[in-house]
């Protein structure tokens, strides 16, 4: 572990850079106990100085609150419509979508959504603020209106509902775009440089400078991110003429992400070379004209491939010498600290000093949720925000040192006034005078701090302001608002009356320490976000620290040297066959993966029988015990991650990251089914008959259970319901995909290593006539469950029930012709990631994969060819690679299949995109990830499993006609929508005949006991994989 | 196997949505007012099936998941029931376990079709507290017709092993949607049809996900951030 003291000792800019660098990706996700410990050593107070920076925190409070002029405009705002109210929140809803609307009647209906489940009129006048109440009376109308009407009936929420019904919508629709005008006008410094520039000399007479940022979505396309380069250009070439004398020269801020639609560690080579081309032309320009650049911050799977981009940016010719080209850096990052003495030692090395801006980090709640859906060993953040706070204190203790401050020129971005306080304290006791920092804010809040701040002390203080049209950026402005404007945050604090100054400058540090533990109990870690199950691991590839030794793990398998080979497994004993089949890797088919033994009649008749012996045993053993044997399976599983990974690579084609989602899906379903047998099957439970008696009901298992599961998931939806089956108490005899055998026998050994006992679980590889037609026709077969297409299913369905035996359970499932509504109060940025991934991920063989979208046809004409211009920035290729988006499909049926629909639908429908293929494609079976805009879902007459994805129009008012015929094709599996309308979305959702809905994300990925997955109609019988009532489902009730 | 749609099945799929839109609450409330007509053990099979219904599938289930996300189970009724009984079975409990099948499929809401004499008077019952539609009836030559109709969800029966097997035989054979077969044969004990989980076997589930922090920020993980425990 990193000794923090050790930053304070000027030998630290001594040590190698590349002993440096290694010191920061292992703090990815530290253990916050012990890494927290370290920087409390280092930014732990003497009594001496705790007073002094609680004093002089108390004092700029105490003047502050005197001041009188106290609140800027979003202080205010936050004050009024604190955004832990119904109000706050559905104010800064409407601030993020309305806007964009470009439709009259979804406007409308918007904001009636919007307006009538809140209770604006209670904030009427409230506020001193023009700009509050100015807010409030776009909401409200009129004053007037509110007045009268409120002394009638007291009853504020009742009277906007009349008012909306009352007066007419344009009128309202006018009111509230204004409304957001007004918003916008407060959030954005200007929609031009040389308007901010104009708008900020007021704040620059008193001593202000600037940091302009374009700042907006990232780019998704090409075509965005030349959009945002000359935006940034413009930008330099506008400041660059600033004539304005006095004070600081005005820097500009830039995004790398809007400045490249793949800024991304598995696009590394692409950033090196085109995103390191593009700021490279910005940097020279910015350098021509004496503008400073400062590479702004963004998500911490980011932080590693920035670094390694600045390094190369500042070693190179165009920065040599130059001193003001910097960055920022997240305090609330774990590698804060080591990335703070490497920067520092880098400047050193090269001979130029980097301005740096600390900050404190405005990503927190996303970076949390990724890591808790992504399984991630820990969290890159600080889970309370005091260890934020002490993080941002230490590293200030080593920016302010003077062995640093010679190679790094800090600038401090709070606007927190104890951390203001507590900064300046710190930069006196080093001894470094106000020319040496600088402080940053952002443009709206903490005008009343640093108006003191600047009258008091001659410290440059640096406006972090956004620049750009309204419409574009409020959305973006909104997000991180809300990310960080939780009532208990500092700025809402401050300028509320009531919260006593005593409260406000307690030391973080001090606080920190008072709590039980530094990690924040109520944010369970991902690992340990399910109550009563482990939730599974999955490394994450974004960092070196996880990325090298995983590969390297993976790496060991994927060599021509290892082959597997599959085999029938009767009674614990793997079988020799005569047909043999090699597994070509779907990638090439020069490579071979291994070889499976197909089973024949007699194998899987021996195989049934043994089971069907079987049974009386295994259904009576225990249920903690059979749950036992799969939470072993589970670590196994996960003990074995890197040959899984590589045969779900090597036999299926899947990418990384699929692969990895799989092994974790398969470990999710061993322990979820675990749980729920402890839960319902381990003793009988009682219930009032209907007659009103007390009686007991047990679930037992059923017999032999068929399972027959599909090549897409081959370990996961194999493992899943292989699992269901045996916990619920019935032997199993199983047959995977022909196509993916490898993995599946690797399964079925790892089951019995669990304790599955032999005779309980047989595995019989081969295809439907080999294998399915002798399973499937067996009498003792007591149950069945499929998944793969609605045809086969109906198949097996008729033979089973040939069998002149009682009919059994079949557990189907099937197809889908999934489709996505998307209304034009969504996002599109939004909309085009989640639409490209839901079609696109898995090269579409998702039984959820999205088939059709429907989008509004007010904003087709901006969301598609978005969506052509993300497809041509997907990459096919191979799926061991950490660059490939798209690996191949699965075999050449498949392939030829999806063909034959793409040539068909050149011919009926208009092309939008198709991304390219590598050049080896043909060594394997690829198929370009596809968009056609078509008229009707009608144009589809069955479910193409690949990357092909249609596209329809639709009017705003045929909206229930779409619902309607999506219905009508019969098939209900997944569902997506994206819409800011609450009303919308609920209206939807009860509408659509679907089993899993999605709104505002993308439709694929269901995670097991969050997301029970299964359709209705064509695409299955239910009950849902991973939900609560499918194990009942494998079992007998019997009533005692 | 040539697919038919009956009339019948058209009404029913139209007021499928309508029904199954009132949620189970809602539709027990409705169906509790149609025992009062029943003989005791019709009655008391009815109201247990309400019951049971309420405590299986009552409520949507709010399920755990990372921060910043809502996911929600519930259930609906699958489509249109076939809910007969063999004619020719003699058995002491088989209206009552017909009453069963009837009130199970009902309030997990699906539109049924209920078949000759028997289940006329059923429907008389029943129709004048539900929508139009809910419930159905045709005359015995009828039935097969259903049975062959296009889109049918599901057959409730009360029958003996041999008609249970044969009607699985002419329902694999359907083209469309695997039709479900739920099946009471033994009348002694009624032991599936008076089972908890049978209700289960009625209804299609539906899980809708939401992404909460789409516009951005979660409330509720900042204030956990800056909680004292």
């Amino acid at each position: 572990m990193f000794n923090a003291l050790d930053v304070l000792q000027p030998s630290i800019l001594e040590r190698p850079l590349d002993e440096l660098w290694q010191r920061i990706s292992p703090l990815y996700s530290a253990d916050e106990e012990q890494w927290l410990g370290e920087l409390l050593t280092l930014a732990e107070p003497t009594d001496a100085q705790l007073k002094a920076s609680t004093d002089a925190a108390t004092d700029l409070i105490e003047q502050v609150r005197a001041d009188g002029e106290s609140m800027s405009m979003i202080d205010s705002l936050l004050l009024e419509y604190s955004l832990d109210t119904k109000e706050g929140i559905l104010l800064m809803c409407l601030a993020e979508a309305l806007m964009r609307v470009p439709d009259k009647e979804t406007a409308d209906a918007f904001i009636k959504d919007r307006l009538s489940v809140a209770d604006w009129a209670s904030h009427a006048n409230h506020s001193e603020s023009f700009f509050v109440n100015a807010s409030t009376w776009g909401l409200l109308l009129t004053g007037k209106v509110v007045t009268m009407d409120e002394t009638k009936d007291g009853k504020p929420a009742n009277l906007v509902n009349r008012m909306i019904n009352r007066v007419s919508e344009p009128v309202i629709r006018k009111a509230m775009n204004q409304a957001m005008k007004i918003m916008g006008h407060q959030f954005v410094l200007g929609r031009s440089i040389s308007e901010a520039l104009s708008r900020g000399k007021s704040y620059r007479d008193k001593g202000y400078t600037y940091s302009f940022d374009m700042l907006g979505e990232a780019a998704l396309t090409a075509d965005d991110a030349d959009k945002y380069l000359k935006s940034y250009l413009q930008a330099v070439e506008s400041v660059g003429q600033d004539t304005y004398s006095k004070g600081y020269r005005p820097t500009i801020s830039i995004k790398l992400s809007a400045l490249h639609p793949r800024y991304e560690v598995g696009c590394e080579e692409r950033v090196m070379t085109e995103l390191f081309a593009s700021v490279k032309q910005l940097i020279t320009r910015a350098r021509e004209l004496n503008v400073g650049i400062t590479i702004d911050a963004e998500e911490a799977d980011r932080l590693e491939l920035s670094l390694h981009l600045f390094e190369k940016l500042f070693r190179d010719e165009c920065t040599k010498g130059w001193g003001s080209f910097g960055l920022v850096v997240q305090a609330y990052s774990k590698r804060c600290l080591p990335v703070l003495t490497w920067l520092a030692a880098l400047a050193k090395d090269v001979g130029d000093r980097i301005p740096l801006r600390l900050v404190k980090g405005a990503y927190w709640d996303s970076e949390i949720k990724l890591c808790q859906q992504r399984g991630l060993s820990g969290y890159p953040v600080y889970t309370r925000k005091e260890g934020t706070d002490v993080s941002y204190l230490a590293c200030a203790h080593f920016l302010l040192s003077p062995h640093t401050r010679e190679w790094i020129f800090p600038q401090f971005a709070s606007h927190n006034a104890h951390t203001i306080a507590t900064v300046a304290t710190i930069a006196e006791r080093h001894g470094a005078n106000t020319s040496e920092y600088e402080f940053q804010r952002l443009h709206g809040m903490g005008d009343a701090l640093y108006n003191r701040l600047i009258k008091d002390k001659d410290v440059c203080v640096r406006i972090y302001a956004p620049v750009g049209s309204h419409k574009d950026l409020l959305p973006y402005l909104v997000r991180r608002l809300l990310e960080n404007g939780a009532n208990s945050s500092f700025v809402h604090r401050l300028v509320d009356a009531r919260c006593p100054v005593s409260e406000l400058v307690d030391h973080p540090v001090t606080t920190l320490k008072s709590r039980k533990t530094l990690r924040n109990p109520l944010i369970d870690l991902p690992r340990d976000m399910f109550d009563n199950r482990a939730n599974s691991y999955g490394p994450n590839i974004e960092i070196e620290a996880e990325w090298q030794p995983f590969k390297a793990a993976v790496d060991a398998f994927m060599g021509p040297e290892t082959k597997w080979t599959a085999q029938p497994i009767v009674a614990g004993e793997s079988l020799s066959t005569e047909d043999v089949h090699a597994v070509k890797s779907p990638y090439d088919h020069s490579l071979v993966a291994g070889e499976v033994h197909w089973a024949n009649a007699e194998i899987v008749n021996q195989a049934i029988e043994t089971a069907h012996g079987a049974y009386p045993t295994w259904s009576q053993t225990p249920a903690d015990e059979r749950a036992a044997c799969l939470e072993r399976m589970a670590t196994l599983m996960e003990e074995n991650y890197a040959e899984l990974v590589a045969i779900c690579h090597r036999e299926a084609g899947k990418t990384i990251q699929d692969s990895i989602d799989e092994v974790r899906e398969a470990v999710d379903f061993c322990n979820y089914y675990a749980l729920e047998a402890r839960k319902n099957f381990a003793a009988p439970k009682a219930f009032t008959n209907y007659l009103g008696e007390q009686q007991n009901a047990k679930l037992v298992g059923r017999g032999v259970f068929a399972c027959i599961s599909p090549w897409n998931f081959p370990l996961a939806i194999f493992t899943g319901q292989v699992a269901a089956a045996l916990v619920a108490g019935n032997t199993v005899v199983c047959k995977a995909a022909e196509q993916t055998s490898l993995i599946a026998y690797r399964a079925v050994q790892m089951l019995h290593e669990a304790g599955i006992p032999k005779d309980a679980l047989h595995f019989v590889p081969g295809n439907g006539a080999t294998v399915g037609a002798p399973l499937t026709q067996h009498p003792h077969i007591a149950g069945l469950a499929f998944t793969g297409s609605t045809g086969t299913a109906q198949l097996i369905n008729r033979t089973l029930a040939e069998r002149g035996v009682a009919p059994v359970p079949v557990i189907a499932e099937t197809g889908g012709q999934n489709a996505m509504i998307i209304d034009s109060t969504s996002l599109p940025e939004q909309v085009v990631r989640d639409a490209v991934r839901s079609a696109f991920a898995s090269a579409g063989q998702r039984c959820s994969a999205l088939r059709v979208m429907f989008v509004q046809a007010d904003i087709a004409d901006r969301v598609i060819p978005m969506i052509a211009g993300a497809m041509q920035q997907q990459s096919v290729g191979l799926p061991y690679l950490h660059s490939t988006d798209v690996g191949p499909v699965i075999d050449e049926k498949a392939q030829t299949m999806l063909l034959e629909h793409i040539d068909t639908m050149k011919q009926e429908a208009r092309l939008i995109a198709q991304s390219e293929l590598p050049q080896d494609a043909d060594k394997g079976t690829f198929v370009a990830p596809t968009a056609f805009e078509i008229d009707s879902i009608d144009q589809l007459k069955e479910e193409k499993f690949g990357p092909i994805m249609h596209v329809v129009r639709y009017k705003a008012k045929d909206l229930d006609k779409i619902i309607d015929t999506i219905n009508n094709s019969g098939f209900g599996l997944t569902m997506g929508v994206h819409s800011r309308n609450e009303t919308t979305c609920a209206h939807i959702a009860k509408r659509a005949r679907v089993g899993n809905l999605y709104i505002n994300r993308d439709q694929v990925g269901a995670v097991v006991g969050v997301q029970p997955f299964g359709g209705q109609g064509l695409s299955g019988t239910g009950p849902k994989a991973g939900g609560p009532h499918y194990l009942p489902r494998f079992a007998k009730e019997q009533l005692l | 196997m040539t697919m038919v749609k009956p009339i019948q099945m058209e009404v029913a799929n139209q007021v499928l949505e309508t029904w199954n839109a009132l949620g189970v609450a809602a539709r027990a409330t409705a169906l509790a007012r149609t025992i009062a007509g029943l003989n005791d053990a019709q009655a008391r099979m009815a109201q247990w099936q309400l019951d049971n219904a309420q405590a299986q599938i009552g409520e949507a289930e709010v399920l755990p998941g990372p921060t910043g996300e809502s996911n929600v189970l519930s259930t609906h009724g699958r489509g249109a029931f076939l809910v007969t009984a063999q004619t020719d079975l003699e058995a002491e409990l088989k209206t009552v376990a017909l009453v069963g099948h009837l009130y199970a499929a009902l309030v997990a809401g699906n539109p049924v079709i209920t078949v000759g004499p028997e289940g006329q008077a059923l429907m008389d019952q029943i129709a004048p507290h539900v929508p139009e539609g809910v419930i159905q009836n045709v005359a015995e030559s009828a039935q097969d017709t259903i049975i062959a109709a296009a889109g049918l969800a599901g057959v409730a029966i009360v029958c003996d092993s041999q008609h249970a097997q044969a009607l699985s035989q002419r329902l694999a054979q359907k083209d469309g949607l695997l039709c479900q077969l739920i099946e009471e044969t033994d009348t002694q004990q009624l032991s599936s049809v008076a089972a908890p989980h049978t209700i289960l076997r009625f209804v299609t589930e539906q899980t809708v996900t939401t992404n909460t922090t789409a516009i951005g920020g979660n409330a509720t993980l900042l204030e956990l951030g800056s909680q004292a425990e």
